[in-house]
């Protein structure tokens, strides 16, 4: 059984799970939490020449003695209304940090099945520029039953190329279809041994 | 109306009033440009320029016309396998399409919501091949107000190649999904499918008697399927770090033409000439770095550019 927001909110005033100290009625109520749940589209990218199917299911891709700066990189899986997507499968692959796409084996290149509660966390390294491409960025596939699948990229706010701004400079990759693409990075750690951190969520538009 | 001169004729009429030297042909480019695009017949080339302003260019004369200002955005393009009509994809989701030659009215409509990345005209130039950035390819019929005759449905991605068999019965498209798959064109219905590569497919090609489909793709390699049942039934030797962008067949059918970009982006491409009998291969030796290049009548051109000086050579 499943309820609107406004249901559930007269339902709940109604058996006194709640308790309403305010005059707002409960249908602006019901809109305003509708509103703040729901989420916008994750904006699409291009899925780009090499992709490679049947990748390894691990999270860490980041082999010891790897070049380039650590990165940890995380999310969650929502649809549209908020909702997390449990049964989502993800599929993310990147190039090494000198540029390369790995195109005979699967390095840097992961499926995931985050389960129940949607959640991913890799372990890589920060990707490389290459002369194709103006950023660095991480792609992504994620597929889930009733949904539409989802194919963009994740680039990173540090980025040489943004100068500091990427509100300013973000379409200085042509490719790049969308600000919000651009992720902050939080620098952990201390002296020789930081890692770069970056969360990116996504959502996905149902069928 | 100016009727389409093969490039081997143009090349006769410039020998014979010493504009060119037999073999090459020089034109004057309208803006610094650093993508070119023969057409079929060899009468014309298309020109982007460096700020995405597009022209086309009459050879051997040189003339030119602005086909599409800069803010047009176009992203894709197409001949017809006559040479008499352009079509060109936006980064709006619109197709226009226009006369190469003469003077017929331009169409235009909204194909998608994404930009248009593949375009491909079938033999007769009534239906066009459409797909846009991970959507699915659609077929469209040409009449006056074009109409939606199909769309064949992928898992994701797109389509990153696309052909027709030479009787128009077979359509083949390599999906982003890294899947190739067969359609019936008088049904639009899927009769086969090959998922046997694991990367893209980026050049399908039938060979001209329809018997054979050759793939070439992010893997390196050429493979060979029977065209009609779609069995895979060899494949040549791969290029190490190396993509095929492109396949076409000289005037020795036995003989394909391959061009393999670098999977790196650090080197120019080059191109190999394929014997299909022996399976062996001879390098094009091209001592520039091309920035266009097609099989016209059988014969490989390649293009140059010094400034705005664009020489298209042919290859023997």
């Amino acid at each position: 059984m499943s309820f609107s927001r406004r249901e559930l909110l007269e339902r709940c005033a109604a058996f006194g799970a709640i308790t309403l100290s305010t005059s707002i009625p409960l249908s602006s109520l019901a809109y305003t939490w509708d509103a703040a749940e729901k989420k916008l589209p994750t904006p699409t990218c291009e899925l780009g020449p090499f992709y490679k199917r049947q990748a390894p299911n691990t999270s860490t891709l980041r082999a010891p003695g790897d070049a380039g700066m650590p990165l940890a990189l995380s999310g969650t899986i929502y649809d549209v209304r908020g909702a997390i997507v449990p049964d989502a499968t993800l599929e993310i692959w990147q190039t090494d940090n000198l540029g390369h796409y790995d195109i005979d084996g699967y390095r840097y290149r992961t499926i995931l099945e985050p389960g129940g509660k949607a959640g991913y966390a890799i372990e890589t390294v920060m990707p490389g520029h290459y002369p194709q491409r103006v950023c660095q960025h991480v792609h992504y596939l994620v597929t889930a039953p009733g949904h539409k699948p989802l194919i963009t990229q994740m680039y990173f706010a540090t980025d040489p190329v943004f100068d500091g701004n990427p509100d300013k400079n973000y379409t200085r990759d042509p490719l790049l279809t969308s600000r919000e693409l651009v992720r902050p990075v939080m620098i952990k750690g201390e002296a020789m041994q930081v890692t770069a951190v970056v969360n990116f969520d996504l959502v996905m538009e149902t069928l | 109306m100016i009727r389409a001169l093969p490039l081997a004729a143009v090349l006769l009429i410039s020998s014979a009033t010493a504009a060119v030297a037999a073999q090459t042909v020089k034109v004057q480019l309208p803006c610094d440009s650093g993508y070119q695009m023969l057409s079929p017949t060899g009468a014309q080339v298309l020109v982007m320029c460096e700020d995405e302003s597009v022209y086309l260019v009459s050879l051997p004369d040189g003339s030119d016309r602005l086909l599409f200002p800069a803010e047009r955005r176009t992203n894709s393009f197409s001949f017809s396998q006559d040479g008499k009509w352009l079509a060109a994809g936006f980064h709006d989701g619109t197709v226009e399409l226009l006369p190469a030659q003469g003077a017929a009215a331009a169409r235009r409509w909204k194909a998608d919501s994404n930009r248009i990345d593949q375009l491909y005209f079938f033999a007769d130039a009534k239906k066009l091949f459409v797909s846009a950035m991970n959507h699915p390819g659609t077929i469209w019929e040409l009449t006056e107000t074009p109409t939606l005759r199909a769309t064949l449905q992928d898992k994701f991605g797109g389509v990153a190649s696309v052909a027709v068999s030479p009787d128009g019965k077979l359509l083949v498209a390599g999906g982003g999904d890294t899947v190739v798959r067969w359609y019936d064109t008088t049904t639009w219905k899927m009769s086969h499918e090959y998922d046997g590569f694991l990367l893209d497919t980026f050049a399908l090609i039938f060979t001209p008697d329809g018997k054979y489909l050759l793939a070439g793709g992010a893997d390196a390699r050429v493979t060979v399927f029977d065209a009609a049942s779609g069995k895979q039934l060899r494949q040549l030797p791969p290029q190490a770090g190396a993509s095929v962008g492109d396949i076409d067949f000289l005037s020795d059918h036995s003989e394909a033409v391959t061009e393999y970009f670098d999977n790196a982006g650090e080197k120019p491409p080059y191109r190999l000439v394929w014997n299909l009998t022996t399976g062996n291969s001879t390098p094009v030796q091209i001592n520039f770095n091309p920035t266009c290049g097609s099989v016209i009548q059988g014969t490989l051109w390649v293009c140059n550019t010094d400034g705005r000086t664009l020489t298209i050579t042919q290859q023997q």
